[in-house]
């Protein structure tokens, strides 16, 4: 199943405060950030991958329109998703997250279900082990990833530091 | 294919693809291929009997030990959108503030190219080539002027940086307040504290054999000490390098460390490995570096002096050395949030076929980075030997405390888990050092950076690395330090001036680790 990037507008973030009352000393604690799709047509929505700047809890609401008839209505997917186990710290601050849709083929968008974020270290061991056969043949389709990651990693010539057996250099250089 | 199943077979997929280019992968072909002349191998069931073969004959034990060290040493995969950036050091300002030092430290080494008129590699004249290899293993002898040559840096400007550190995003505010730091440190990173500490470390706990505590002579060898060698006699047997880091968090016999760490280290000896140094020994016959000056000049500045390292002077140049000539340290950068100094040909200035990194292994040494190898030469006297071990020491566990980074082995989380530790358990002791200007950061920064080597006995240092070793871990250094405050604390609160304080804790050379971090953290009341 060949996934597709959803073009998306996502709208610049708002602070929520209590009544139209602005105090310098009230930092207000939650931020609300929009996301439309422009382009209408359906889909299935199956992950949202984003970087963390220091948000401690996420929740999720999704308008959803059920039918022609009914008016849409908002739905949240997500509550208090926990993204910094302890807000005062660093953990978790700055981390890549994605968020997927539980696969369930009974039920349709936007049934979603918070999940085990890579930064966290996961029970990899909860189900006991994959079968090898199984894993062996998901490791293919792993291999164009880990290719991308060692793609992006400076490679050093094996062994040797110099170039056709010179190693006269000028000054370090500072880029 | 639900999250964490992925997760598995990326995991898998890394370590298999590093496998593949190691000796032990051609061996194991090779094997493989030599079985199939065996008896017991046969032709409809062969995949199982070559597995039985290799689990009889040990070498699924090898690719064991190999998979783990690569467990052990390589970060969890992380999520596909990040960046290579993002694997060396999560947070951007710290990113940032990694870049910035070693901006000045490479500033630092130019303006000493250019001020001396010393270029930065040089290829060395036949004859002095000759005269290189003839007094290889007497290098000590050799009285070069080193006058004009300073160390890069020393610990306590790389201090300065680490106290400079702010997050941008962390309100502080200019006054103090509950929310500022009492230490130097001023970055929120997550630390343990003791109830934590304890279960981290539980085999140091008060009713575990150690050694270090029940090998004393006061106590019985039948108590712990007779049963504990057994015992690593026979994990070295086994040869299994999970059970051997697992046995060595009890400490290690003095007559079976040097087995257990290269067990641990994953470090065998075979022909490749000593070619390979030689290799690295030729490079160094043929090419003369700046930053062999700045060897010369640690050593005879740090370990020379030192009454227990001194001997081994020959050694360090052996190890050091070569270590500048070799490559295969660039791959640690990856995970490092430092990178490998980048230089041209001369006058090929920006062009990328030309490009190098300088030093070859991409690592400026700094003032006592020869202290690092010098107690392993209590333990490998064979110079390839030694110096494997030495890489494989640096590029899981050292690189970490000369380096910017938010990871909890890093020395920027040691050194907040020190203070931590100390304004927590012994509040009164910290207040009244800071009021007498002697923060106690100050002091025990030198400690840790060196990872007390120079500091301790070196029986003791030992088996403070037997810890570190055992538990994958830089945190027990923090600790150490803590408890050797908690240990001195009466006669720290009697003195008024950082240099009393200093002269308090000038000596370590008397002190028992292992019985400090057992009191510091089972038997202090919290």
């Amino acid at each position: 199943m060949s996934r597709v990037l959803v073009p998306c507008h996502v709208k610049g973030s708002v602070a929520l405060q209590v009544g139209d009352v602005r105090t310098s000393q009230g930092r207000p604690g939650v931020l609300v950030i929009d996301v439309t799709f422009p382009s209408v047509a359906p889909f299935e929505l199956q992950e949202i991958t984003f970087k963390n700047y220091y948000t401690a809890f996420l929740s999720i609401r999704v308008r959803q329109y059920t039918s022609a008839h009914t008016p849409a209505k908002w739905v949240t997917c997500l509550r208090d998703y926990c993204l910094m186990p302890d807000p005062h710290s660093e953990e978790g601050a700055q981390e890549y997250v994605s968020l997927f849709k539980y696969q369930s083929p009974s039920v349709t968008f936007p049934k979603w279900l918070s999940h085990p974020v890579p930064c966290e270290q996961p029970a990899l061991l909860r189900e006991g082990l994959p079968d090898p056969s199984r894993v062996s043949s998901e490791v293919q389709q792993m291999w164009a990833l880990t290719e991308m990651i060692r793609a992006s990693h400076t490679s050093a010539r094996i062994g040797r530091f110099d170039v056709d057996g010179c190693y006269d250099l000028n000054l370090l250089s500072y880029t | 294919m639900l999250q964490e199943e992925s997760d598995l077979s990326l995991i898998i997929a890394q370590i298999v693809q590093k496998l593949k280019g190691s000796n032990l992968y051609s061996q194991l072909e090779r094997q493989a291929w030599a079985s199939l002349q065996r008896p017991e191998i046969k032709l409809e069931s062969l995949k199982e009997d070559i597995k039985e073969f290799f689990k009889i004959s040990g070498w699924e034990k090898k690719l064991q030990n190999a998979v783990y060290s690569e467990l052990s040493v390589f970060p969890l995969p992380s999520h596909p959108a990040a960046p290579p950036e993002h694997l060396k050091e999560p947070l951007v300002y710290m990113r940032k503030a990694q870049g910035s030092w070693e901006k000045r430290i490479l500033k630092s080494l130019n303006s000493m190219c250019t001020e001396l008129s010393i270029p930065l590699a040089r290829k060395r004249p036949v004859g002095e080539q000759k005269e290189l290899l003839n007094k290889w293993n007497e290098m000590g002898t050799d009285e070069p002027d080193l006058s004009l040559f300073r160390p890069v840096y020393a610990p306590k400007d790389f201090l300065e940086v680490l106290i400079n550190l702010r997050n941008p995003n962390y309100e502080n505010g200019d006054s103090l307040s509950f929310r500022t730091h009492l230490g130097l440190i001023q970055v929120p990173l997550k630390v343990k504290d003791i109830p934590e500490l304890k279960e981290c470390f539980v085999e140091l706990g008060l009713n575990i054999g150690q050694l270090g505590i029940d090998d004393s002579t006061q106590v019985p060898p039948e108590l712990f000490e007779n049963e504990h060698v057994r015992i690593g006699q026979k994990v070295l047997a086994q040869q299994d390098s999970a059970a051997a880091q697992q046995y060595i968090r009890q400490g290690s016999p003095t007559a079976l460390r040097a087995e257990l760490w290269a067990l641990i280290l994953n470090i065998s000896s075979q022909p490749e490995d000593v070619l390979y140094y030689e290799q690295l020994k030729t490079n160094v016959i043929q090419h003369d570096l700046l930053v062999d000056s700045l060897i010369y000049k640690d050593v005879k500045l740090t370990a020379s002096n030192d009454d227990y390292y001194f001997v081994f002077e020959d050694y360090l140049y052996q190890v050091l050395l070569c270590f500048s000539r070799d490559t295969s340290v660039l791959s640690h950068f990856a995970f490092n949030s430092a990178s490998p100094p980048k230089s041209y040909i001369r006058g090929k200035l920006g062009l990328e076929e030309y490009a190098v990194f300088y030093p070859p292994n991409g690592v400026i040494p700094f003032h006592g980075f020869s202290m690092y190898v010098a107690p392993l030469c209590f333990l490998y006297h064979e110079p390839s030997k030694l110096y494997q071990i030495f890489r494989e020491m640096y590029v899981r566990f050292f690189f970490r405390l000369h380096s910017i980074s938010s990871h909890p082995s890093g020395i920027v989380s040691l050194c907040l888990l020190f203070e931590t530790l100390l304004q927590t358990y012994l509040p009164q002791l910290f207040y009244h050092l800071r009021e007498i200007g002697a923060q106690p950061l100050r002091i025990s920064f030198k400690w840790m950076v060196r990872a007390f080597s120079g500091y301790l006995a070196t029986d003791q240092l030992l088996l403070l690395w037997d810890r570190i070793l055992g538990y994958n871990s830089l945190e027990i250094l923090a600790v150490l330090a803590a408890a050797v405050f908690a240990f001195r604390a009466v006669n720290l609160m009697e003195v008024t001036s950082l240099a009393a304080a200093e002269a308090v804790l000038a000596d370590l050379s008397t002190l028992k680790v292992m019985p400090l971090l057992q009191i510091f953290l089972f038997a202090t009341v919290t």
